[in-house]
């Protein structure tokens, strides 16, 4: 549900995927060449080039697709996603704990035990009031900007804005360097994923006041921050203190890391084909549509990984206004749009699939259908036009659709323009700037009807944070609104607090599943497509696993090494 | 002398603060709540009042812009109580995107771009002013006619035309220039060379065409004053004729061009600095508007007027030292 | 010629707004000698352009793409697609979209191909962003022209105060880094109606460079006998500037005004391919070629059409300004 610093995360992640950072769950599918599951050799730098710097190396602060990738290589937390090569990546695992936390039987005090021989990069031991204090961090108003998990389910006492300014936070205890206790507002069945999240991690305590970590950082992880020049270069070397012991999730194999930013696509993509010299270690995020033609020789065919989407691409409707509170409007409209123009205008169908539901496959509780099916999936004109005589607008009428000033989604909004002038519908587009964009359509006052955005789950295990964020009607905000049908229908609500409340994950992502399909009944958002990974990493570089969690889909760096560490 | 350049230093100065001014004014009146932007989507009201607290964005205009141009010259301090963050001067504010002090930023990423400009700069006065002479020496020959239609070609092609053009014939199909990208010169100074090679030559090419058209006009121009005349009917050989009495004067508006057409230059070559990726101040404008981060946008515009108003001073002293008749009051 | 310091400061400013090198810069002290012809007749002119090859092929070209501009409709109803349609037969949706067939799809279905990624035809895109691009330029050019010549002409004959404040006001816009300005304005402002915009911004930076060469002319004019003489006769102010001096200016206005044409095109095309140019559908040529950027390899049809459309109207334009401007000089017997 991060729809925040968008800016940095969408370029750092998916090219064609406008979405914001994310940070959702798939499967575990490399397909493409073979070499990029073989077992990784001890050593080596791994490069990463990418376009866009990180949000923050403060994971207090910094929250998506782009940087939590990053922060798994020097951050840890309680708990964390399995890694990309495990057999469901998707699943909730402990790391600084010994195991998964234990609930009361109220469901309100959780209980984690921490393991041995846990140290910060500088050699300090990290204990209970470590990461209590980190995790206090994310209540700070200037600092705590990035994940709002951990203060919407713990139970912090009113007013509390962290530890520099209220000092200590007594809903979580620490009765003993090992011991960790939690109080929580109310029942929350997924904690475990909560203090996955990248905020929760630990830092000595009384530092990373102010902008203490913006420049410099104090790892948990496997690697420590070696040179850091904020637009160009981030070098990771080993921390010695880092005990492969305790830490089941990260193979850490690599000696170290070399990120190199500000990157343009275009050139990221050519150094990938042309692979020469520290190349042949390279990773990047998705390759452009441009480069899909160029990529047809048989040796750059074998290089080709593919991962699937974990974030659905969507138009929302906005019920408040006029045709749009309509259903039957909003059905022609799902009925009239052709999502084969929309995946081509993105890229093509390498680079996406056309999504029918508002959970991708790739999410725990997708459930298949197709309420508005269509030949082709090029759109049911003759359903729409019905529709609209129903609702008494056989002329049509003219709408206005919020985009993004970028390119691919100008052009999904272009493809939308014309699907929807078949059954007379004029779209007006309202281009916005990409820096302002979700401030903006996250804004009710300043909606106009429709707009194109995306949404990834923070944890894939279920649809708890890709459902309720989007259509709880008593979610609807002044600003930062993330429900942009501002849909308020009480039988919804219900449902979500009945699902939310089970305590069965499995049952209740079947819940969701059924949910999906009664909310698109009304058809408060159109379903557009999932965007899929198309990477075209270095000949030397394999252990490529995705990860809906850690990498919004992307590559889960942890596993990640070389074949061959002396080449390069 | 002094007091001419007195005047021009403070009038300089007037401008660069008007520049300042009017840049932050639209800024000011313009621009969606910076605060908004950085609180990002879990925001509450109370996050956006303090992070307007700390960036002063709570202060009324003239004092916001009154703290600003002091920081320039002094440097400022952010916030208050426990996270308050120094901005040394010269302070043009902190990035919006990625925290990172605009100074710095620009610091950085100035020698890629000075890169850029002086060996487009060298190129273009070279090509200019050959062309331009070559073309007056032998007026009304077919080489002075294609040299005239070649510059109005090249001053035609809008560059980022011919930088596809280039990057296509160069690169993909003839392959005698590698993909353009960022190599230090220690590490390998002819792949840094190769780099450069077609950035260099896009950002030359308008200048050199307007170089040629004008040293050709000025040279004709001398060549038909009366002491050039005088000298020729006394008989002195023509060599001596055109170092002492014809190249200087034509020269000289080249020089004084030149000076602000380098100056401006410095400022970013937007165009070709995005269309080549290369990571200079240019590039980081153009990605820094589409981002919104005003403060960045502020700053660039800044030493984009700085260097003009600069180039504009030292020309004007460069231009009364070599030409004499200009040596009057302001 | 003694050139005082405002007009010295002035023509070395950097003129053309967007790199391109356009050449304004270089441009302005010779439209300054070149400036100034006051008994030119217009058939003389004509008459001596019509027999120069490059100008006449220049004026060909521009009415060429007038003439598609304005008949747009008519054409893409021959050509048989309109700018926004969406052919799915002509991408390969497997390849990211790519025009199927060689030199971007061209054929006698899409006659300069296609778009990758939404199949649109290039022809009719080029053919409405013709419009685009020779709307947006012709109507800064006559704002600039209103704006550069009453500004320079009650500078010029007023001086003074007026003539100090409004030299200053000049001073400050072509010291201002006119084009990083224009693209924050513009990203900053709804994108509602971009192309006015455009001609505004665009104005409002272009104008000094006429009115500059306005002044200086105005100022020599108001020395003249002929205006003296209607001093004496008791006209006002006004009436001398508009009726004495303005009609004397009139070859400069023009070789000026077509000189800036290409610079604004030439703007506008940039201001599009940086992503502040009109709002999509529309079609422009800047923007055709920014989109193409990322095509260059693979569908190098993609920019090279624009690309030459683009660079013929700058060129058709320069070279009629240029000869233009030589046949005023040679009527004036320098």
């Amino acid at each position: 549900m991060k729809l925040h610093r968008i800016s940095t995360a969408v370029i750092a992640v998916a090219t064609t995927l406008a979405l914001a950072a994310c940070g959702g769950g798939g499967q575990n599918s490399s397909s493409g060449g073979g070499g990029f599951t073989a077992e990784p050799a001890e050593g080596g730098t791994v490069h990463v080039l990418q376009n866009a710097d990180f949000s923050y190396l403060d994971p207090a602060r910094g929250w998506d697709g782009g940087v939590n990738n990053f922060f798994r290589l020097v951050y840890r937390q309680l708990t964390t996603s399995a890694p990309g090569s495990a057999e469901d990546p998707n699943e909730i695992v402990p790391d600084l704990a010994e195991s998964l936390g234990e609930a009361s039987d109220d469901g309100l005090t959780w209980t984690y035990t921490l393991k041995d021989g846990l140290k910060f990069d500088n050699g300090d031991p990290i204990t209970s009031a470590e990461v209590k204090f980190g995790i206090s961090r994310a209540w700070d108003p200037g600092i705590g900007i990035g994940s709002p998990y951990l203060k919407q389910v713990i139970d912090a006492p009113k007013g509390y804005e962290g530890p520099y300014k209220s000092g200590d936070l007594p809903t979580i205890e620490t009765p003993d360097e090992k011991t960790i206790v939690f109080h929580l507002k109310e029942p929350f069945p997924e904690f475990d994923a909560v203090l996955a999240q990248v905020n929760a991690t630990p830092f000595p305590v009384d530092s990373g006041a102010g902008d203490e970590f913006i420049h410099e950082i104090i790892a948990s992880g496997p690697y420590k921050l070696a040179e850091y020049v904020p637009g160009s270069t981030i070098k990771l070397t080993r921390n010695e203190n880092w005990d492969p012991a305790t830490d089941e999730v990260r193979a850490a194999k690599p000696d170290g890391w070399e990120f190199t930013i500000g990157l343009d696509p275009a050139t990221i993509d050519e150094r990938l084909i042309s692979g020469q010299g520290a190349d042949v270690n390279a990773i990047a995020g998705n390759i452009q549509p441009a480069t899909l033609p160029r990529l047809q020789t048989p040796q750059l065919q074998e290089r080709v990984l593919e991962f699937p989407g974990i974030c659905t691409t969507y138009m929302g409707l906005n019920t408040t206004k006029k045709h749009m509170d309509d259903v039957r409007v909003r059905q022609a409209i799902s009925y009239a749009i052709d999502r084969t123009t929309i995946v081509n205008a993105s890229g093509g169908t390498q680079l996406g699939d056309p999504s029918t539901t508002i959970l991708p496959p790739s999410v725990a509780g997708h459930k298949d259908f197709d309420l508005y099916p269509s030949e082709d999936g090029t759109g049911d004109v003759e359903a729409a036009k019905k529709l609209l005589d129903e609702a008494g607008l056989s002329d049509g009428f003219t709408m206005t659709l919020d985009i993004r000033a970028q390119e691919s989604m100008q052009a999904q909004a272009e493809a939308v323009q014309q699907a929807l002038e078949r059954v007379g519908i004029t779209v007006e587009l309202n281009l916005i700037d990409t820096a302002t964009y979700y401030e903006t359509i996250g804004t009710p006052s300043q909606q106009h009807d429709a707009a194109i955005t995306g949404w990834c789950p923070d944890w894939a295990s279920s649809a708890a944070t890709f459902i309720p964020p989007l259509f709880d009607g008593r979610n609807i905000y002044e600003k930062g609104n993330a429900n942009l049908a501002q849909i308020n229908d009480p039988a919804i609500n219900e449902r979500i607090d009945e699902i939310k409340a089970m305590t069965d994950i499995e049952a209740a992502n079947e819940q969701w599943g059924d949910l999906d399909e009664q909310i698109l009944e009304q058809a408060p958002i159109v379903p557009l497509m999932v965007a899929k990974g198309v990477m075209l990493p270095g000949e030397n570089v394999t252990g490529l696993y995705s990860s809906a969690n850690a990498a919004t889909g992307g590559i889960d760096y942890v596993g990640v090494g070389l074949k061959d560490p002396e080449k390069g | 002398m002094p007091r001419f350049l007195l005047t021009r230093i403070s009038s300089g100065l007037v401008v660069l603060l008007l520049v300042c001014l009017f840049t932050y004014l639209v800024f000011f009146a313009l621009s969606p709540d910076p605060a908004v932007q950085i609180c990002g989507k879990n925001c509450t009201p109370e996050l956006i009042d303090q992070i307007r607290a700390n960036l002063g964005l709570d202060q009324p205009f003239w004092t916001q812009f009154f703290l600003f141009v002091v920081g320039i010259f002094a440097g400022r301090t952010y916030g208050d109580g426990a996270s308050t963050v120094d901005c040394a001067a010269p302070c043009l504010g902190y990035s919006f995107q990625s925290s990172q002090a605009v100074w710095d930023m620009i610091v950085q990423r100035l020698p890629v771009s000075a890169t850029v400009a002086v060996g487009a700069a060298v190129l273009w006065l070279l090509a200019g002013l050959v062309g331009g002479l070559l073309s007056a020496v032998k007026e009304g020959t077919f080489l002075d006619r294609f040299t005239t239609g070649l510059t109005l070609t090249s001053m035609s092609i809008p560059n980022y035309v011919l930088a596809l053009v280039l990057q296509y014939v160069l690169v993909v199909q003839l392959q005698w220039l590698p993909f353009p990208q960022a190599v230090a010169f220690a590490d390998d100074p002819v792949q840094w060379f190769l780099n450069f090679v077609m950035p260099w030559i896009v950002l030359a090419v308008g200048y050199a065409a307007a170089y040629t058209r004008l040293t050709r006009a000025n040279v004709l121009d001398v060549l038909r004053e009366n002491y050039v005349r005088t000298a020729y009917a006394k008989g002195l050989p023509q060599s001596l004729i055109w170092r002492r009495h014809a190249l200087r004067p034509a020269l000289t508006p080249v020089v004084t061009i030149f000076g602000m057409d380098f100056a401006g230059l410095l400022g970013g070559a937007l165009i070709t600095e995005t269309v080549f990726g290369i990571n200079g101040v240019g590039k980081m404008a153009a990605d820094s508007i589409a981002r919104n981060d005003q403060p960045v946008i502020m700053g660039v515009t800044l030493l984009a007027g700085f260097l003009v108003v600069v180039g504009n001073i030292v020309v004007d002293v460069v231009y009364t030292a070599i030409d004499p008749r200009v040596r009057v009051n302001a | 010629m003694m050139p005082s310091q405002t007009d010295l400061t002035a023509a070395r400013t950097t003129g053309s707004a967007v790199e391109s090198g356009t050449g304004d810069t270089a441009e302005a002290p010779a439209a300054d000698q070149a400036a100034g012809a006051l008994r030119a007749g217009a058939g003389g002119t004509w008459q001596a352009l019509r027999h120069d090859v490059g100008a006449m092929l220049g004026l060909g070209y521009i009415v060429l793409v007038t003439l598609v501009a304005i008949f747009a409709p008519v054409l893409t109803s021959i050509s048989g697609w309109t700018p926004y349609e969406f052919d799915q037969t002509a991408i390969d949706p497997n390849l990211g979209g790519m025009p199927i067939g060689p030199w971007g799809g061209m054929g006698a279905e899409h006659w300069l191909g296609v778009e990758p990624g939404s199949g649109r035809d290039i022809f009719a895109r080029i053919v409405y962003g013709a419009r685009v691009s020779m709307s947006i330029a012709l109507s800064a050019t006559a704002l600039t022209t209103v704006l550069g010549v009453s500004l320079g002409l009650v500078a010029g004959y007023f001086g003074g105060r007026v003539d100090l404040v409004i030299s200053r006001i000049m001073d400050f816009l072509m010291a201002f880094p006119a084009l990083i300005f224009m693209i924050a304005v513009l990203s900053a402002l709804p994108a509602s109606n971009r192309s006015g915009l455009l001609v505004v911004v665009i104005s409002v930076f272009g104008w000094p460079y006429l009115a500059r060469i306005v002044r200086g002319q105005t100022m020599s004019l108001a020395q003249r006998e002929f205006v003296e003489a209607a001093r004496a006769a008791g006209a006002s102010g006004t009436r001398i500037v508009f009726r004495e001096i303005l009609p004397n200016l009139r070859s400069t206005i023009i070789v000026m005004s077509t000189l800036a044409v290409p610079g604004y095109i030439g703007t506008e095309a940039g201001l599009s391919f940086l992503g502040v140019g009109v709002v999509p559908p529309a079609p422009s040529w800047g923007q055709m070629i920014a989109a193409s950027v990322k095509w260059y390899a693979v569908d190098p049809a993609y920019f090279v059409v624009p690309g030459v459309c683009l660079f013929l109207l700058v060129l058709s334009f320069t070279v009629l300004g240029d000869r233009l401007r030589a046949v005023v000089d040679a009527q004036e017997g320098r």
